[in-house]
C-alpha cells in the first residue's frame, strides 16, 4: 500500500500533492441512566488527497482505496480549473521533507485492554452517579479513538504516525420539582488508560454540585466583573482569542486581518498566551501535524502584544510568517484545517483571594460548558457560579452564559492567578462541514475580567 | 450488503443494516475569489444486532463484512437486554426528493452559480469579503432488517449559501437556498442580503430590559431545538422533558403550529423512512400552541408503549453520521405561516430586535427550554432598523416567552442556518424577551 500510494502521489500532474491514508478504530460505550444504550466498535479506512496546480487547490475524500488513483487525478484537474480563475495564485511555504515513523508509547495502552474492562469501569462510574436519588439520569460515555496514518507528499515526505485518545465523559442530570440541572465531567483526554481509573471521589463531588445547583438561583443579567476558574478561563482563551490566532480564519477577511497584525497591543502587559503541542500528556499533544509539519510551541501574545499565529503551509506563505505545525483533520473524511493544539494563558502573580477581594458586585464562574465564537464576538457558558458581594464569595447561581467582544475583553483582563490547570476535556468544533476535534487542549490560571455581559433572568 | 444481513440472520436473533453512500462536489469562494473545489465519495455501514437478547453495534467505513458482524456480536455479548424489535416490513410513502439533473452537476456548473452571485453582489458591495458556497450532493441509503424491513432511497440536493462578515468583525449576514433540483439564486435574495448588510454599517446597542423580538427564520433553531429536546421520546422516558404529561396543554402561543413534514416535495432532507426503517409521515406536534404528541424512535416507542413515529435518525446536536445511534429527531420541522408580511411586523415595533442568529446556544440549559445567547441581528426603533446589534444578549425560556406571540409572518424560509439541517419557518414576533445591552 505504502509503495503504491507513494508512486501515485509522486506521479500526479500537480505542482504539489499529498495524500493521507488512515486506518481508524473507535470504541464507544454509552450509558443513559441505567441503560447501556451503545456499545460499538468502528473500523475502517479512508483517504484524503490535496492537489495544488496552476495556483489553484482542490481536495477529495474517498473511502474505497481502489478509488485513490482516479480521485487523485480528478483532483489535480480541478485544482487547475481553480487556478485559472484566481487573481492571486495559492502558494505553500517551504517545509522540510520528513521520512520518519512516529509511534506512541502510552503508560497503559487502551488498545490492549479488553472491552469488558472498559465496560466495567464505565458501569462502575455510572452506578456511583445513580446512587444519588436526585440524579434522574446520566450520560456516561467511554470514547476511544485510535488512528494509524500515513502521509505522503510529492516533495519526498513519507511519514507514518499514530493518534490515540481515550476518555470518560459524561453528564449528570439532577431534578427537583421543575428545576433540572446538568453537570458535565471529563477524565482522560490523552493516550493513557490509567488516567481514567480511581476518579470516584471526583465523581461524587460532581454529583454533589449538580444537587446543589437545584437550590441555586438563576444568574441575573447585566454587565459586571467576573473571576473565571481555570476551566472557564481556558475555554475563554480558546474561544475568544485562540480561534482568531488560526490564520485560515483571517486569510480571506482583510479588515479583520489588519486588526490582528503582529505587533498589535491586544491586552495588558500581564497577559501571555501560547500554543504548544509538544507538552506531553495533554489533549492537544502531538509530534507532527496532518500536513507533515512538526508541531512546535508558538507564542501568540507576549506581554499583551500579539507576536505569533497558527498556520498551515498555505497561510504561512500568504502571511509571510513561520510554520507552526497546526494543520489537523479529525479523520479521513475531512481536509486538514488550522487548529489550536494546547492553548494556555501563562500564570501571573495574583492569588484567588486577591481577585475575589477586588470585586464589590460580580460573579465567580466555574466549569466550562462549551462556547462559540464568530470573529471578535464570543459566548460561553459556566457549569455553575457564585455571586461575589463586597469581596466575598456568596450564594451559588445557575444557568449562566457570558458574552463579549474579544478586544475589549482582553484589555479588561486585569488580574491573572498564580495557579495553573489544564483541562482533561478536549474538544473543539470548527469548519464546514464541522470537525469535532477531541484533541484540543486548554489551560489557564484563575483570571479576573473587569466587565463581561451576563445573560440571565 | 444483502449477503451480510443473510449471514447475520443465520448467526444472531436479529439484525439491522444501515448503508449510506454520499457523493458531493463543492465549490467555495472566499473574499470574491474561488478558493477551492472539494469532492467526497464516502460509503459507510452500521450493523446493529440482537444476540441472545442483547444489543450490540458495529460501524465501518468501507468495512469488511465479516469483521463488522464479528464486532457487533462481540459488543452484544456485553450489551443490555434488548427492549425493542427491529422494524418489520412496511409500505413506504413516495417522496419527491431526488432529481437526476442535480446528481450530474459538476464543479464547472457550481462555479457558474457562485459567479452569478459574486457578480451581482460585487456591483453593490465591492469592498466586502464575500463568501459563497455551492454544493451538489446525492445521498443513497439502504436499510434492511432480519424482520423484513427493506428500504432504499436516493436523494439529491443543491445548496447555495453566501454572505459576508461585517467589516472588521466576525458576525455578518448570510443567506442560503436549497432544492432537490438545479436552480439559480433569485435576485430578491441578493437584494435582501445587500439591504441587510447595509443595515450593519453602524452598530446599536439596546438598553437592558424586556423588548419585543422579531425572530427571523435563520434563527428559528432557538425555538425548534429546545422544542426538539422537549418532544424527544428519549427525554420523556428518562423524565428530563419539561413536556411530560402535558399533551393537549398549551405550551406555546396559540399563534404557533409546528409539524414535522418528512414528505415535503422538493426538499433534499425529505425521506420515506427513518434510519431504523420505520415509515415517515407528516405529524402535527404543536397545534395552535397545544402539545399534540412526541417524536419516537424504536427504543423510546417501546419504552413508552407507543408506535414509533419514523423519527429515529442518526443525528446529534452537531451533525449526523452512520456511526451515531438512532435517536428521536425532527426530519423536516415546519412552523406554519401566519398572515402578516414580515416587513409590516417590523414597522409595528417602537423598539425591538430583529434576531437572525444567536451565539452560544449549546452552552445553555436548552433541553429545559432555556436559552441565553449573544444576539446576532439588528436594533429596531420607530419601525426602522437603526443598526446591527453589538454586545447584546437575549435570554429566557421558550415555554414562557413564546406563550405570547403577536404575529407570525406570511412568508416562510428554510431555517437551514445554525444547528438544524432542514425545516421551514416564518418570522415570529414575540411579545417580549429579556435583553441585556447597555
Amino acid at each position: 500500500m505504502k509503495d503504491r500510494l507513494t508512486s501515485l502521489v509522486t506521479g500526479l500532474p500537480a505542482d504539489y500533492a499529498d495524500l493521507r491514508y488512515e486506518e481508524n478504530r473507535k470504541i464507544r460505550i454509552t450509558y443513559q441512566g441505567r441503560e447501556l444504550t451503545q456499545i460499538s466498535s468502528t473500523t475502517g479506512g479512508g483517504g484524503h488527497v490535496r492537489a495544488y496546480a496552476g495556483g489553484g487547490k482542490a481536495i477529495a475524500s474517498f473511502s474505497d482505496p481502489d478509488a485513490a488513483t482516479s480521485t487523485a487525478r480528478r483532483t489535480c484537474a480541478s485544482a487547475r480549473i481553480v487556478g485559472r480563475m484566481r487573481e492571486c495564485p495559492l502558494r505553500l511555504a517551504d517545509a522540510p521533507a520528513i521520512v520518519e515513523r512516529f509511534s506512541l508509547s502510552p503508560k497503559r495502552d487502551p488498545r490492549s485492554i479488553p472491552l469488558s474492562e472498559k465496560l466495567e469501569l464505565l458501569a462502575h462510574y455510572n452506578r456511583i452517579l445513580l446512587e444519588e436519588p436526585r440524579v434522574i439520569t446520566t450520560q456516561s460515555e467511554y470514547d476511544e479513538f485510535a488512528s494509524s496514518r500515513m502521509f505522503i507528499n510529492s516533495e519526498g515526505t513519507m511519514i507514518e504516525y499514530e493518534l490515540l485518545n481515550v476518555g470518560v465523559y459524561g453528564m449528570i442530570v439532577a431534578k427537583k420539582g421543575d428545576v433540572v440541572q446538568r453537570v458535565r465531567f471529563a477524565y482522560g483526554g490523552n493516550d493513557d488508560f490509567s488516567r481514567l481509573v480511581g476518579r470516584e471521589d471526583e465523581l461524587r463531588d460532581e454529583v454533589a454540585r449538580a444537587c446543589e445547583l437545584l437550590d441555586a438561583k438563576p444568574a441575573r443579567s447585566g454587565i459586571c466583573p467576573v473571576v473565571l476558574d481555570p476551566s472557564e478561563a481556558g475555554v475563554f482563551i480558546h474561544e475568544a482569542f485562540g480561534h482568531l490566532s488560526e490564520a485560515d480564519g483571517l486569510q480571506n477577511n482583510p479588515s479583520f486581518r489588519e486588526r490582528l497584525s503582529v505587533g498589535t497591543t491586544v491586552g495588558r502587559s500581564l497577559l501571555n498566551v501560547a500554543d504548544d503541542p509538544t507538552i506531553p500528556g495533554y489533549p492537544g499533544s502531538y509530534e507532527i501535524d496532518d500536513e507533515g509539519v512538526r508541531g512546535r510551541r508558538t507564542e501568540l501574545i507576549h506581554a499583551g502584544v500579539l507576536v505569533g499565529r497558527l498556520h498551515s503551509r498555505e497561510t504561512a506563505a500568504e502571511f509571510g510568517e513561520p510554520l507552526s505545525g497546526n494543520m489537523r483533520a479529525v479523520d479521513a473524511v475531512f481536509t486538514p484545517i488550522v487548529r489550536m493544539s494546547n492553548i494556555s494563558i501563562e500564570p501571573g502573580t495574583s492569588t484567588f483571594d486577591e481577585m475575589v477581594g477586588s470585586i464589590d458586585n460580580g460573579y465567580y464562574l466555574v466549569g466550562a460548558k462549551g462556547g462559540q465564537t464568530a470573529g471578535d464576538q464570543f459566548t460561553f457558558g459556566a457549569q455553575w457560579g457564585f455571586c461575589i458581594r463586597s469581596g466575598r464569595i456568596g450564594p451559588m447561581v445557575r444557568d449562566i452564559n457570558m458574552s463579549g467582544e474579544l478586544f475589549s475583553t482582553l484589555r479588561n483582563i486585569s488580574m491573572i492567578g498564580d495557579d495553573m490547570e489544564f483541562g482533561e476535556r478536549g474538544g473543539c468544533g470548527k469548519g464546514s462541514p464541522m470537525q469535532l476535534n477531541r484533541k484540543s487542549g486548554k489551560g489557564a490560571p484563575h483570571i479576573k475580567i473587569d466587565a463581561v455581559t451576563i445573560g440571565g433572568v | 450488503m444483502h449477503a451480510l444481513i443473510e449471514e447475520a440472520r443465520a448467526r444472531v436473533d436479529g439484525a439491522e443494516l444501515h448503508w449510506h453512500r454520499r457523493r458531493s462536489t463543492t465549490v467555495n469562494y472566499q473574499n470574491y475569489q474561488l478558493q477551492g473545489v472539494s469532492e467526497e465519495e464516502l460509503s459507510s455501514v452500521a450493523l446493529r444486532v440482537i444476540d441472545h437478547g442483547r444489543t450490540g453495534t458495529a460501524f465501518g467505513i468501507f468495512p469488511d463484512g465479516a469483521c463488522l458482524l464479528y464486532d457487533a456480536v462481540a459488543a452484544a455479548a456485553h450489551g443490555d437486554p434488548a427492549t425493542f424489535a427491529f422494524a418489520g416490513p412496511a409500505r413506504y410513502p413516495a417522496v419527491e426528493n431526488g432529481d437526476p439533473a442535480t446528481a450530474d452537476l459538476d464543479s464547472a456548473v457550481l462555479v457558474e452559480r457562485c459567479e452569478s452571485i459574486v457578480r451581482r453582489v460585487r456591483n453593490e458591495l465591492p469592498a466586502i469579503a464575500l463568501r459563497a458556497h455551492a454544493e451538489a450532493e446525492t445521498d443513497h441509503r439502504v436499510i434492511e432488517t432480519t424482520s423484513g424491513a427493506a428500504g432504499e432511497n436516493c436523494t439529491s440536493g443543491l445548496s447555495i449559501a453566501f454572505g459576508a462578515p461585517f467589516k472588521g468583525v466576525g458576525v455578518g449576514v448570510y443567506k442560503s437556498a436549497r432544492s432537490t433540483s438545479p436552480f439559480w439564486v433569485d435576485d430578491s435574495l441578493i437584494e435582501e442580503f445587500v439591504e441587510w448588510y447595509r443595515w450593519g454599517d453602524v452598530t446599536s446597542t439596546p438598553s437592558t430590559g424586556r423588548l419585543p423580538i422579531l425572530l427571523a427564520p435563520d434563527a428559528a433553531y432557538l425555538l425548534l431545538l429546545p422544542l426538539l429536546f422537549g418532544l424527544s421520546g428519549n427525554a420523556v422516558r428518562k423524565g428530563t422533558s419539561p413536556l411530560i404529561d402535558r399533551v393537549e396543554e398549551r405550551i406555546l402561543s396559540e399563534a404557533l403550529t409546528i409539524v414535522d413534514n418528512p414528505l415535503r416535495a422538493g426538499d433534499p432532507e425529505s425521506r420515506p423512512f427513518d434510519d431504523e426503517g420505520v415509515p415517515c409521515a407528516r405529524r402535527v406536534l404543536v397545534k395552535n400552541g397545544l402539545l399534540k404528541g412526541f417524536i419516537l424512535d424504536l427504543e423510546s416507542a417501546a419504552a413508552l408503549d407507543q408506535p414509533p413515529t419514523g423519527n429515529g435518525l442518526k443525528r446529534a446536536l452537531f451533525g449526523s453520521g452512520t456511526e451515531l445511534p438512532p435517536t428521536p429527531w425532527f426530519v423536516n420541522p415546519e412552523v406554519e405561516p401566519g398572515a402578516t408580511p414580515w416587513r409590516q411586523m417590523l414597522t409595528t415595533l417602537d423598539e425591538g430586535l430583529l434576531i437572525t442568529g444567536g451565539m452560544g446556544f449549546h452552552s445553555g440549559n436548552y433541553p429545559q427550554g432555556h436559552f441565553a445567547v449573544q444576539a446576532i441581528g439588528f436594533h429596531v426603533r420607530s419601525g426602522r432598523v437603526v443598526g446591527r446589534l453589538d454586545q447584546t444578549m437575549i435570554s429566557g425560556n421558550i415555554y414562557h416567552d413564546l406563550l405570547r406571540v403577536r404575529a407570525v409572518s406570511a412568508e416562510r424560509r428554510p431555517c437551514a442556518a445554525g444547528l438544524l439541517s432542514g425545516g421551514l419557518a416564518p418570522f415570529i414576533l414575540i411579545d417580549s424577551m429579556q435583553v441585556t445591552g447597555r
